[in-house]
């Protein structure tokens, strides 16, 4: 764009300038009253007013003066709410959709601005491209207030006006904002915050609009589910039921609490009291029964993740006969502070001869195994049965209960002896199907070897970090054992970290340490009793004893799931949602390049017939973590199992929401966008009327100024000279001289 | 009679598989001096009784160890018995013995001659250079010992002795249990299965009642405090009350 106009030469100032017109105006001022007074000649007027211009034009030099500049259009940063709640349906089209459409609308009807198109959600906005954004990057809030921090903060540029396209259903501010503190949103920027609302009405729709706890969840205590249930768009709701159940492996859903919403205004709230019993990453689903017409179907129900702790590891230690293991094994678990061990030692038999006249003689209470087993056996983390017959001491009957206990998440070792595994009346039984190891009949084998012989460590026991410990202090020497339980092959998926060096299960050698997974729980096999040697040896008197601590550490530790024991560490890239891709993140210890293989299974669903097909990548040496692309995963809750080489498995459990909690309120929320911009100044228009927001006026910005005198100087002034002897002789023939 | 219990005994523990953890009261020899006579039985006695008694497995042949042998290191238990000063214990025995300590093993000190006490005294006497910071306390009456299996009210062997024991405790756990009962006199049995050595004040109840403190040791020793859990108490007062 190009401006002329005209200036006076450089250097001459507006002092200047002002008194020459003040003789100027003086000198022309005298010459009309000269010629009312005279009756002079109108040519000598005019003569006297061309040479007083001429005289002025000499002084200032008039320049020509030619400027290029350009009109620059306001900036306008357009925030567009990205939270997955946009993927709500408004008629026929989601909101993200309006919200797009509002989008085009405004970057054609503002066409004289500068548009910024910026994604917000959970902290700072990010550049938006549409096509570009993947659901995967979708925030679950919208948290506009710090966007809006966010942008006061930055560097650079800022913007004039701020359009905020949004269904109004805002992390921050919420609908309870005072006028103050969205008046406040606008001085951060000083700029006024016009809104587009890309929903008005609300669909009838029951749900969980917000879920939370009490405290945190300890195993065995009581949790305090806080939840609000809320009705809207016309849904008739009264009584709404309720279920809170977890989800297990392998298993079908277990119910935790039931309880009723009993809806008033379109809204209540209830607290649901339940425990969990097991730590580490629990899955629980909590079901609200809509009724009928709800259109919404993603809110009704939620998977909620616990990372459970415990206060003490509360241990069963249940031993068929006091023996220097058992001493040995009890003297460890007593000395660990984290431990909360409760035992039970049969110390005397049916045909012992106690040599007393009454039982009340005896220091003997009767061995509560109905009790145990039944009423306390989920209070438990973990339960060690340790060479004891389960026919003689009436546990048999418990197995059933014992092995559900295991698949519902509790741990298990059975430590070997006369009385363990077949000896003890396990094979064949519902908990030798937990157990990592198969137990073959008692007729096709005996089942215990009395021959001595030291345990052989396996690749999967080098590899093991639960057998850190004694490898650091043992290297691969074990203690000689004397004797060995009998043990079958391997179930699928467990691992032998130790085996028989002559004995054979199957085709492979006979495990003697095996661990594995079953359901929810672990258990692991320990075909002998001798572990106390590991401290009472001559090879365990070289360190101290210090390998028996090692050993039991590291069992224990894999039993509860304890990460310093885990083979690898196990997250999502993201938050997992239902039909977008989810990604896992593995990091194994430091070592050599192994193959990973990672199976997926879907929690709260009996095994499947045949195991899932693993998925699998490559380690190399250099690589400590890896991602691993799961796919697109329906809604549920899921268990990552990753075997990284000869190491034994390590599991992730994680859930996959369809609308979680950006859904949990259905509600758009126009009054709140209207309330923003009332009081920063702006306008608020619905989608439809997006293309009706006007930008702020432009900024002219001069590029080039050219300034070029109208006549060169000494002509101005030959001229003036020249008038003013011109003026000078006409009035001299008038006489005025 | 003996060889008869020991039978019986064998054919419960017939499989040797379960023995490595079998208590096995080993005799110390310390300075050459090796356990003699009729006692030296005593040791053997103490298995069966608790293999008749309880649900426990035991060695029904314990053999002798040396406190300079690494072997002493090889099991958790030892009885360190006699009648007389021991004398001043090598430098290996006394390492020997600081480890078997130190690792966590249980030794019970039988003075086989309390009246005179010079066993126990010179026992003593090197424990103290072997453990310095740990010297003997009096154990409490309600510890452990007194109702790891029978409710005894106090410690009894051949001789009545003091109604109290001593020990070194180390940690939460009483590790040298020091006796002036003659407890391996009470139990020593002839060939033909009859008890060798006559107890003093008593006969038989007195016999008994060093029977049963004798499983008790044995039990603690496999058990540990056990019967000190909380699960037990409430049974445990109640009997207790019960007997007096």
């Amino acid at each position: 764009m190009i401006e002329r106009g005209f200036g006076v030469a450089e250097g001459v100032g507006s002092a200047l300038t002002w008194c020459l017109c003040v003789l100027l105006a003086s000198w022309l001022l005298l010459l009309v009253l000269e010629g009312r007074a005279r009756k002079v000649s109108v040519w000598i007027t005019l003569s006297g007013v061309v040479t007083a211009l001429l005289v002025a034009a000499a002084i200032l030099r008039p320049t020509r003066v030619t400027t290029r500049g350009t009109d620059l259009f306001p900036k306008v940063v357009v925030l567009l709410d990205r939270s997955w709640r946009l993927d709500l349906k408004v008629g026929e089209q989601t909101r993200e959709q309006v919200a797009l459409g509002a989008l085009h609308a405004l970057q054609k009807g503002l066409k004289k601005a500068r548009l910024e198109v910026l994604g917000f959600g959970e902290g700072a906005p990010h550049p938006f491209v549409e096509g570009q954004a993947a659901a995967v990057e979708r925030p679950t809030d919208s948290d506009l207030t710090a966007a809006l921090r966010a942008l006061s903060a930055a560097p650079g540029e800022r913007p004039e006006a701020l359009v905020v396209v949004s269904d109004g259903r805002l992390t921050s501010p919420g609908e309870a904002a005072t006028a103050e503190s969205l008046k406040e949103l606008g001085t951060r920027l000083r700029i006024p915050i016009h809104t587009v609302a890309v929903a008005s009405a609300a669909l009838p729709d029951a749900s969980i609009r917000k879920v939370g706890t009490t405290g945190a969840a300890v195993a065995h205590q009581k949790l305090a589910l806080e939840l609000s249930v809320g009705c809207s768009g016309g849904l008739s709701c009264d009584e709404l039921p309720i279920t809170v159940e977890e989800l297990l492996h392998g298993e079908p859903p277990a119910l935790l609490v039931q309880g009723t919403a009993k809806v008033r205004d379109g809204f209540a709230k209830l607290e649901l009291p339940f425990t969990l019993d097991r730590a580490g990453r629990r899955l629980v689903r909590v079901r609200l029964d809509v009724p009928e017409g709800d259109k919404i179907a993603e809110n009704n129900q939620r998977l909620l993740t616990f990372d459970v702790t415990r206060e003490r590891v509360r241990l069963l230690h249940v031993a068929g006969r006091p023996t220097y293991d058992v001493r040995a094994l009890r003297m460890w678990l007593k000395a660990d502070e984290s431990i909360d061990l409760i035992a039970f030692f049969i110390l005397r038999t049916n045909s012992d001869a106690t040599q007393v006249s009454d039982d009340s003689e005896l220091a003997l209470i009767p061995f509560p195994v109905d009790e145990l087993f039944t009423e306390h056996l989920p209070s438990f983390d973990a339960v060690i049965l340790q060479d004891i017959d389960a026919v003689e001491y009436k546990l048999e009957r418990h197995l059933p209960a014992l092995a559900r206990y295991v698949r519902a998440g509790g741990g298990l070792i059975m430590v070997g002896g006369p009385s363990a595994f077949m000896g003890g009346g396990y094979a064949g039984s519902p908990l030798g199907e937990v157990l990592p190891v198969t137990l073959p009949d008692r007729d096709s084998a005996p089942p215990l070897d009395m021959a001595s012989f030291e345990p052989r460590v396996t690749l999967a026991g080098r590899a093991a970090p639960a057998l850190r410990g004694v490898r650091e202090l043992l290297g691969e020497r074990l203690p000689q054992m004397l004797g060995s339980n009998t043990l079958g092959p391997l179930r699928p998926g467990a691992i032998a970290l130790w085996e028989h060096p002559d004995r054979k299960a199957g085709q492979g050698p006979m495990p003697m340490l095996a661990l594995g997974d079953s359901g929810d729980g672990r258990a692991i096999a320990l075909g002998v009793d001798g572990t106390h040697l590991l401290q009472w040896s001559e090879l365990g008197e070289q360190n101290a004893g210090r390998a028996y601590g090692a050993l039991w550490e590291g069992l224990v530790g894999w039993l509860m799931r304890d990460p310093r024991y885990e083979s690898a560490r196990l997250e999502l890239t993201h938050e997992c949602r239902a039909g977008a891709p989810a990604t896992l993140s593995i990091t194994r210890l430091p070592g050599a390049a192994v193959d990973v293989k990672v199976t997926l299974e879907r929690l709260g669903e009996a095994a499947a017939a045949s195991p899932p097909k693993p998925l699998q990548l490559r380690m190399e040496g250099n690589v400590e973590t890896a991602t691993l692309p799961l796919g697109a995963l329906s809604e549920g809750g899921y268990t990552a199992t990753v075997h990284i080489g000869s190491s034994p498995p390590a599991r992730f459990d994680f859930a996959c929401e369809s609308g979680g909690p950006a859904f949990a309120d259905s509600r758009p929320d126009p009054a709140l966008l209207e309330r923003i911009s009332q009081q920063t100044g702006g306008v608020s228009v619905a989608a439809a009327d997006a293309g009706s927001l006007k930008a702020p006026p432009p900024t002219h910005v001069e590029s080039q100024r050219v300034v070029a005198a109208l006549l060169p100087a000494w002509l101005w002034s030959m001229l003036a000279a020249s008038a003013i002897g011109a003026h000078w002789y006409a009035r001299r023939r008038a006489g005025l001289l | 009679m003996l060889s008869g219990l020991a039978a019986l005994a064998a054919s419960r523990t017939a499989h040797a598989f379960g023995d490595v953890g079998a208590f096995n009261p080993r005799v110390v020899v310390a300075g050459g001096k090796r356990l003699s006579g009729p006692r030296s039985t005593g040791p053997a006695a103490w298995s069966m009784e608790l293999i008749n008694r309880t649900s426990a497995p035991a060695r029904l042949a314990p053999r002798e160890v040396a406190l300079d042998r690494p072997e002493l290191c090889n099991e958790p238990f030892a009885v360190w018995a006699g009648d007389g000063d021991v004398g001043s214990l090598s430098v290996a025995e006394r390492r020997g013995l600081s480890k078997f300590i130190r690792l966590g093993g249980v030794l019970v000190v039988d003075d086989s001659d309390p009246q005179q006490g010079s066993f126990g005294r010179s026992v003593r006497r090197e424990l103290l250079r072997v453990l310095p910071e740990s010297p003997p306390v009096r154990l409490d009456p309600s510890h452990v010992v007194y109702k790891t299996f029978y409710i005894v009210e106090r410690p009894v062997g051949r001789v009545l002795g003091p109604p109290t024991i001593d020990a070194i405790v180390r940690g939460k756990n009483a590790q040298v249990l020091l006796l002036s009962h003659d407890l391996l006199g009470a139990l020593a049995r002839s060939d033909e299965g009859s008890y060798s050595i006559p107890t003093e004040p008593s006969g038989y109840d007195q016999r008994q009642q060093a029977l049963r403190f004798a499983v008790n040791i044995a039990m603690y020793v496999l058990c540990s405090d056990y019967k000190d859990d909380q699960v037990h108490a409430p049974f445990l007062m109640r009997r207790r009350a019960q007997a007096r």
